[in-house]
Order: C-alpha cells, then structure tokens, then sequence
C-alpha cells in the first residue's frame, strides 16, 4: 500500500509498505523526520503522534483505552484525528492513506 | 586489534564485575558480536544465559515481551520467587500489569511536563558551575555530574534539600552494591543473606524505606496530594492498588534508578570533551547540535549495561534454541557499539542523526521513563559548561565503578581553563 506523510513545513514523504507492518515501524524504516518510536510499539512512549487525514479517519479507527491515555501526554496538541501510529497496521484497505506530522 | 578496554583480551568473564573495572570490555563484545551473536555465557554464581550482543537482535526481542519476560527478574543475578516478589517493582513486570502501572507515572515525566522544568535545572547548573570551575582542577563526577540529578530528584519528588545527600548516598549503595567504595556490602562477596528481601538485596534499601514512610506520613498530615509519589498510590484504571512492598521499591527504584543513570551520563560527556578536544568548540557553536548531542553522549556513556530477560516458551535464533525458563541478558552496551548500526562507534559524534541508540531500552514497554528528563539535564549542562570553559582536559586517570550492570565513571579528575 502506498503512504504519505505530511512534514510540519509543507513538505511530503511517500512511500510503498507492506501489510501488516504499523504505520510508526513504516515511518522509522523511511527515516520520516518526527516519528521516533522510541517503545517499538508497545504504548509506552508517545512518540509516533500523528494527525490522520480527515478522508482517512473512519478508515483508521479510534484509538483504543491504552492509545487513548498515552495521547493525552503527546508532545503536540492532541485533536480528534490524533492516533499513535504504531497502533494502525498497514492494509490494502487504507491503500493511499495521508498522516500529517505534528508540529513538535 | 584497536585496544578499546585496557586489560580485556576479547575473552572477558561478562559475569565478573571486575571484568568492568576499566570500563565495559569492548574487544570482547565487540568479538561476540562478530562471532558470537547469541552466546551462551557460564555463570559460576548461578543459572548460566544467554548473551545478546547485537542491536538488530536486541531490538527485535525488546518488543516480543510475550516470549522474553521481566516478570522472573532483570538482573543477572538468580533470586528466589520469595525474593523477586518481596524486591519487585514495575521494572520487574509485563505488560498489561507494567502498562497499568505505568500510566499513573506517564504523565509527571512526560516531554511536556519535562520541559517545565527546564528553567530550574539551567538555576541549578549555573549555581553548580560558578561553585566548582573556579577551583581549576577537581573531580567532575562528584562536583558535577553527581549534584544535578540529586538536585533534580528534589524537586521532581518533593524532597527537602536537606535530605538530598543522604537520600543519594543510599542509593549509590543500592545501585552500586558491587563496588566496595559505595557500600560495605558488596553483593558478590556476601556471607549473609539477611537483607536478601530488601531492595537490591541492600541494607540501604531498608533506610530508604522507612524514610519514604516517615515522609508520606508527614505528607498526609499535611494535606499534601501532589507529587510523583502520591500518583502511584493512586488506583490503577483496573481499580488494582500498589501494596506497601511494591511502593517502597518503587521509591528505592525513583532514588536509585534516576540518578546515577544521568550522572554517569554527564560523567561520560565531560570524558568525552576531554578526549575530544574538538567537542567544546562544536558545543559553542551551538545551534541545531543541541538537538542530536544529549542522545549521542547518552549512547556514549549507556549507564544500563544490560538488563535480563526470561524466555516464556523455546524461542530459535542464529540456528540456536533458546529454551523456556533461560535467562537472556541484552547488553546494550554493545548495541551500542554495534558497527552495522552507528558509523565510528567508538567516537562521539554529537551530530549523529539519526541515533538509534538502546541506552533507554528503546523498542519495548520498558523504554525509560524519565529519558526526557535525562536529555534535558544532559543538554542544558553542557550548554551552561561550555559557556565558562575554554578548555578541559584530564588531570589524571579516570576510574570506573566495578560493576558489569551500572556502567560509570564514578572518578574524574579534570582541569579547565575558564573562558
């Protein structure tokens, strides 16, 4: 499936991933600047936030109890389209999906 | 060969903490990185393990906490089930137990109340510098890496002054419980087991614990709800509640675990400053480097040398099995060394970026929960120092802390020649 990522400064990064991998291990694998990972995506970190495109939301899903409460302690300002991206899988369904980067 | 560890001929005993004595022993994780990746290491004081030397390896197992668990212990060292659980805290644990535990704390350390902090810890660095450069020539351990995070430790827990030195003693004799200059009860050399219920199987653990408890009564008198401690007395979401064990290793745990780790953090920069003469300079240009140093001198100095993990079922790699029930211990500090990941890795290089360093346990549930508290100690120091230096060198050898778990420079005599 194909990503893209939007940087805080305009600038856009895509890329080709696999099924089955999250969307913060695809970030890190393509070096997007602002997606760190630092747990590996065990909900212990918060520092995979992204905002999902609005024509992505229902697509993604809701972020689940444990994703919930470690997006309050986010670096950027949490908004309804907030996710930890470790938390959504790469799938033919969201096949063109756009995450926007927080400013940090 | 390049000699990185003096006296270590590539065949060190990792199970010896002498074998640490002049630093980790590089040529030999260096060795069994190459040849060895997943090395079965004898252990003549208890259950023999495996070793993990490799980053992409360690990396890999950190998340797969299903199969390599915390819940049987974290050290090397064996302890009995009556032990572990009397000794244990959330380090000591898997998640979902360790994700419940966790969230009562994520907030208080999280980047954003971190960065609260910041103006503070630059009033206690400069207070800490104008003290000490003018002596010239002094130890940078003890008069500067150790105070900023006993300083710090105050004020995130709610600690008086006056207590900070001696809280900080006594953790210095939990953590360092095998090096003869911090405690009378040097772990290995043991004849009793009178305190093998007690943190760190320590008598310091025991002082700590009845400080603690004197203190949240004072606390409790006085009204006063705020502060970490009283956050993870709080119920979890579960409703579960910490009992009286689990909060005094807790505490023990916040003394210990977060203070020397950034000390030895800083102490491993100054080094680095004086065997990189370059690194002032790039320090005074400032700039975007301040972004990328506190990570690289982190990975320079990896406090954490390793910690342990226990495999749940028979788990098979490098054409080997590891069986259920083994130890596995993953030495981050060859991960960090690690020549597939870092380019020149036995050099600081404070621009790296990116930095994949494991010196937090980055990759898993466990990943340090005050790493933005350490990187913004370790930043706004190195800016406040070099801002008077122009110039630090060494004023003699400096000595580590015998110990193959805490990885630190606990002598540092340096010279600097004021700006």
């Amino acid at each position: 499936m194909k990503v893209t990522w939007t940087l805080p400064g305009g600038d856009t990064r895509m890329a080709e991933i696999e099924a089955g991998i999250s969307l913060m291990e695809a970030a890190v694998a393509h070096d997007v600047p602002g997606i760190i990972g630092e747990c590996g995506g065990c909900l212990s970190c918060a520092t995979c936030h992204v905002y999902v495109d609005d024509a992505w939301a229902d697509k993604t899903g809701e972020a689940e109890e444990f994703e919930d409460a470690m997006l309050d302690i986010a670096a950027a300002e949490r908004r309804p389209t907030s996710r930890l991206s470790c938390q959504i899988q790469a799938h033919p369904d969201l096949d063109g999906l756009v995450l926007h980067v927080p400013e940090e | 060969m390049t000699v990185w560890t003096p006296g270590d001929d590539g065949y060190a005993d990792l199970t010896s903490h002498d074998a640490f004595a002049n630093g980790v022993p590089h040529n030999t994780f260096s060795r069994l990185r190459c040849e060895d990746p997943l090395h079965w290491t004898e252990y003549a004081d208890g259950q023999d393990f495996w070793s993990v030397t490799r980053h992409a390896d360690i990396a890999e197992m950190n998340k797969n906490t299903a199969v390599f668990s915390s819940a049987r212990g974290i050290r090397m060292e064996d302890q009995s089930y009556e032990e572990y659980l009397a000794r244990r805290t959330f380090q000591e644990t898997d998640p979902p137990e360790h994700s419940q535990t966790r969230m009562k704390l994520m907030k208080a350390f999280s980047r954003t109340t971190m960065a609260q902090y910041e103006e503070d810890i630059r009033q206690i660095c400069v207070d800490i510098l104008d003290d000490v450069l003018e002596k010239g020539t002094f130890d940078a351990t003890k008069e500067i890496a150790r105070q900023l995070p006993m300083r710090m430790l105050g004020r995130i827990v709610g600690l008086p002054d006056e207590d900070l030195p001696w809280l900080v003693e006594k953790g210095d004799a939990l953590i360092a419980n095998t090096d003869p200059d911090f405690t009378t009860h040097v772990l290995d050399k043991l004849d009793t087991d009178e305190f093998r219920m007690m943190p760190f199987n320590s008598p310091a653990g025991a002082e700590l614990y009845a400080y603690a408890k004197e203190l949240m009564e004072k606390k409790e008198k006085a009204g006063d709800t705020s502060g970490i401690l009283n956050m993870i007395l709080q119920p979890a979401k579960d409703g579960s509640v910490i009992t009286d064990t689990e909060f005094r290793n807790f505490f023990c745990l916040v003394v210990a675990a977060g203070n020397d780790t950034t000390r030895y953090s800083i102490a491993a920069g100054i080094q680095a400053m004086c065997h990189q003469p370059e690194l002032l300079g790039q320090m005074q240009e400032g700039g975007d480097i301040w972004d990328t140093a506190p990570d690289e001198i982190i990975r320079w100095a990896t406090p954490a040398i390793y910690f342990r993990r226990t495999a749940t079922q028979d788990h098979e790699m490098h054409g080997k099995t590891i069986r259920a029930g083994d130890k596995v211990l993953y030495w981050f500090a060859s991960a960090n060394r690690d020549e597939d990941v870092f380019d020149d890795p036995f050099r600081v290089n404070l621009a790296r970026s990116p930095n994949r360093h494991l010196s937090f346990g980055q990759g898993g549930p466990h990943v340090c929960l005050g790493m933005w508290l350490a990187r913004l100690e370790v930043r706004v120091l190195f800016q406040e120092l070099a801002k008077r230096i122009s110039a630090i060198e060494p004023a003699g050898p400096h000595r580590f802390l015998r110990s193959n778990f805490v990885g630190g420079i606990k002598e540092l005599p340096v010279t600097v020649r004021m700006a």
